[in-house]
């Protein structure tokens, strides 16, 4: 997009414009009641102005965040703003006062506010916005703004094209599969084409169940044309007549702006019959599943259109025999919307980034104990510790990170010596973790690895279909174990069984779920060790978090006897005098830290 | 047709058979659990994994490829069998002393074939048609003890000692135990008998009786 046009975009023909993000996750943090109340500012003084409902930006952080576009001025972004803050905001901007402001999105002139530019801040310095470049300046819910800014312009000239010559273009992008895997986009375009059919299926994999990450979600939420324009354009390559596009229910937001995008382009006639005057016709239909963690996987998410999630063993593979027995093509929203945007801006850009193997750029959600979490979209191939470090802005003062999921609960743990990784897929799968969705969780040195590795293993066991034996069975024995070595009843025996348990249940199980589940304790195991065995051997908890290995003490010179702890505590473990250093009986503690929070001096401690 | 190798015998098969009907065309066997031959084949069980060019797969519901090299058996596959086979056990209730198939399932048969330990010497002892003595009030240790003997005490109407050791899951520790209290048999007795074998009793073992006897 040209500066000029951004400059259109984000001012449109108004004297005043106020983009206010509306997404789920601008509506958690109380976008809503902001919006309300810049409605309530516009019509009590009067002023002609405009509020544009916009996408979400990816910075979390800052979230709610407004930006304001007036005349004569730059636009500023202003950070957590709260709905009373409103009326302040846009009475300094409108006499030309931009303190407060977080950034400003470009400069129009020389004159200097004093506000750094969005630009310079590391946060946006080291993105490259390729397919996110919408994402928090147009309103998802027009076409005619998607349009402005090049939408459609590559379903145009794909539609010029033969479908022979559309997946020569996808190959010659070098794209690969953005669900996890990896799996070279040509190629299934390619298996799917060649086979022989009466009906084909173009499904889009909008399920992203991973803790954690949530680029998919923002993606469709604020820019849903582009997911729409992918999934026509792989419908023609592969010469399918119907799409589906696979949205979980629990995110209505997303299924809602997708199924408004696709009723719009049938509209523009970019869907339905002979589209763009071609004898090409296809439509597509979102389509809101219950939703389970399992339907990511493409087979059962297949099995849940046709009624009941559960995968089955490949092959045949979707790309021979899908939905309903017919070839289908199964492809994830963010490839999708790369595959749209290769298309309006060429192929050359694309490939500019990423390294030999894959190319192109990812968008990583790193959240956790970082300053600055959000969506960062970089070159495939940045290293962890740069988008760890420099883009999310590190640990929080005085925390130390010690490692960093990738992939969610399907992946593995990277060890802080390990962060000079270059983020792509080969290098991560060597490492034990995978690149799955992209979600990146920092825990630092308050977490405990293993109690890390029992939450995921909580949620593969609770999200495992329970068709194949390995991932019913050995998930539920590995949570137990786990259970047990949190709890101090572990054997020095459990880590062997947990290996060798784990790489049988990853190379037996059927699908993608199992044969993933057990990285995280893999992952854990192998390079935190030393926290198991102290878990084990020593029944303690070196991260202080496993409630039964935690003794909680009161240091005799810091208590003043006030007594706070006493009366917080469920247990009456808690006794002295008024006055005099308090003591707890540590066999009738039940560990919940009601004393730790409560104590005004800080004189509890656990150990 | 199709031309695989199975275990360095080359066989021809036709186009989009399984795995599974290449080996026994060859002439090879590979334990079968889940499998129904045309009723069930979801490959669930994973227990007839092998080998194909490398790569794991359960032989009931992979189609065959030309020129595909097949191994039905080696130190991989068969840990991994017997994990999974394992794994089976851990959800089954054993009462293999009260149970209606005298011994005659396959839970039992494929657990000698895959060397798995879990099934007590009561199934050998019911599938002989042997007369229960812990039924007569005897202290015996079958319901306990890992099966592959051929109840050859309880045969002679000796109770049996444990002298192949304990089975180690937990579940039929509680089965049997139960077992012991319906009919009767004290807890000293009991513990007495054990002593032969084990001067010292596992403590998980000890907590066990003493958890069951005292409900």
């Amino acid at each position: 997009m040209s500066k000029y046009s951004l400059h259109e975009i984000i001012y449109g023909h108004h004297d005043l414009r106020v983009h206010v993000p509306i997404s789920s996750c601008t509506l958690a943090t109380g976008a809503q009641e902001v919006y309300r109340a810049i409605e309530d500012y516009i019509k009590r003084t009067g002023v002609s102005a405009e509020i544009h409902r916009v996408g979400c930006m990816g910075l979390c952080f800052l979230d709610p965040w407004i930006m304001i576009a007036g005349k004569n001025l730059p636009p500023a972004i202003y950070a957590n703003v709260k709905p009373l803050d409103v009326e302040k905001i846009l009475d300094r901007y409108l006499s030309e006062d931009l303190s407060g402001a977080y950034a400003l999105r470009f400069r129009i002139d020389d004159k200097d506010y004093g506000i750094p530019l969005l630009d310079d801040k590391p946060e946006w310095k080291y993105q490259v916005r390729f397919v996110s470049r919408n994402c928090g300046i147009i309103d998802p819910e027009s076409i005619d703004e998607y349009i402005r800014t090049g939408g459609y312009e590559g379903l145009r000239k794909a539609l010029k094209m033969k479908p022979e010559e559309v997946i020569e273009v996808v190959r010659k992008s070098g794209l690969r599969g953005r669900g996890g895997a990896g799996f070279p986009t040509w190629l299934k375009w390619k298996i799917t084409y060649e086979q022989k059919s009466d009906e084909k299926y173009v499904i889009c994999n909008g399920d992203e169940g991973d803790p954690g990450a949530f680029m998919n979600r923002l993606l469709a939420e604020s820019d849903p044309h582009r997911v729409v324009e992918g999934l026509i354009i792989a419908a023609y390559a592969v010469g399918a007549t119907k799409g589906y596009i696979f949205v979980r229910a629990e995110k209505p937001l997303m299924a809602d702006r997708l199924e408004k995008a696709v009723v719009e382009a049938r509209k523009k006639g970019f869907l339905g019959e002979k589209i763009l005057g071609t004898s090409f016709n296809f439509d597509i239909e979102v389509y809101r599943s219950a939703g389970a963690f399992v339907c990511g996987e493409e087979t059962a998410l297949i099995a849940a259109i046709e009624g009941r999630a559960r995968p089955r063993q490949r092959p045949p593979y979707p790309a021979v025999s899908g939905l309903w027995g017919k070839p289908t093509l199964v492809n994830n929203v963010e490839t999708l919307a790369h595959v749209a945007t290769i298309f309006q801006v060429g192929v050359e850009e694309f490939t500019k980034y990423g390294t030999e193997k894959s190319k192109g750029t990812k968008m990583f959600c790193v959240t956790g104990a970082v300053k600055r979490t959000g969506v960062y979209e970089v070159p495939v191939g940045t290293t962890i510790k740069k988008l760890v470090y420099e883009l999310a802005g590190g640990p929080i003062e005085g925390r130390k990170v010690k490692a960093v999921q990738v992939g969610g609960p399907s992946g593995g743990c990277i060890p802080f010596n390990l962060f000079d990784l270059e983020l792509d897929y080969e290098t991560l799968q060597a490492y034990g973790a995978i690149m799955g969705s992209g979600g990146l969780v920092v825990i630092d040195d308050s977490g405990c690895m293993v109690n890390v590795a029992k939450y995921f293993t909580d949620f593969t066991l609770a999200e495992s279909c329970g068709k194949c034996l390995p991932c019913r069975v050995g998930m539920k024995i590995m949570n137990d174990i786990l259970g047990r070595i949190v709890n101090g009843e572990g054997d020095v025996s459990d880590i062997e069984v947990l290996r060798d348990l784990g790489v049988s249940i990853i190379k037996t199980s059927l699908c993608g779920l199992g044969g993933s589940a057990p990285n995280p304790v893999l992952s854990t195991l192998r390079y935190f060790d030393n926290e198991y065995r102290e878990h084990i051997e020593n029944r303690k908890c070196p991260a202080k978090v496993c409630p039964k290995l935690v003794t909680y003490v009161i240091i005799n010179e810091k208590c003043r006897g006030c007594g706070v702890c006493a009366r917080q505590c469920p247990a009456n473990a808690i006794t002295g005098a008024a006055g005099k250093p308090h003591y707890i009986d540590s066999s009738k503690c039940v560990r919940c830290g009601a004393c730790l929070i409560s104590c005004p001096f800080g004189a509890i401690e656990k150990t | 047709m199709v031309k695989v190798k199975v275990n360095n015998v080359e066989i021809d098969v036709p186009p989009g058979s399984y795995i599974i009907d290449a080996i026994e065309k060859a002439g090879f066997k590979v334990p079968l659990l889940c499998y129904l031959q045309d009723l069930f084949n979801e490959a669930t069980c994973r227990i007839c994994i092998v080998k194909a060019n490398g790569r794991i797969v359960p032989s009931c519901r992979f189609p065959v490829q030309e020129g595909m090299v097949i191994t039905t058996s080696d130190d991989e596959l068969s840990k991994m069998r017997k994990i999974n086979f394992e794994l089976v056990l851990a959800t089954h209730n054993i009462i293999c002393w009260n149970c209606y198939r005298k011994g005659s399932c396959l839970l039992v048969s494929l657990s000698k074939e895959l060397g798995v330990e879990g099934i007590p010497v009561c199934s050998e002892c019911s599938l002989y048609g042997d007369l229960c003595l812990v039924k007569q009030g005897i202290p015996c240790l079958g319901p306990l003890t890992i099966a592959g003997c051929e109840a050859e005490c309880t045969k002679q109407n000796a109770p049996c000692i444990g002298c192949r050791g304990f089975v180690s899951s937990t579940s039929t520790w509680r089965n049997a135990l139960r077992f012991y209290k319906e009919n009767n048999i004290k807890k000293e007795d009991l513990e007495a008998i054990t002593r032969i074998f084990w001067p010292i009793l596992p403590s998980r073992f000890q907590n066990l009786i003493r958890e069951v006897y005292m409900q």
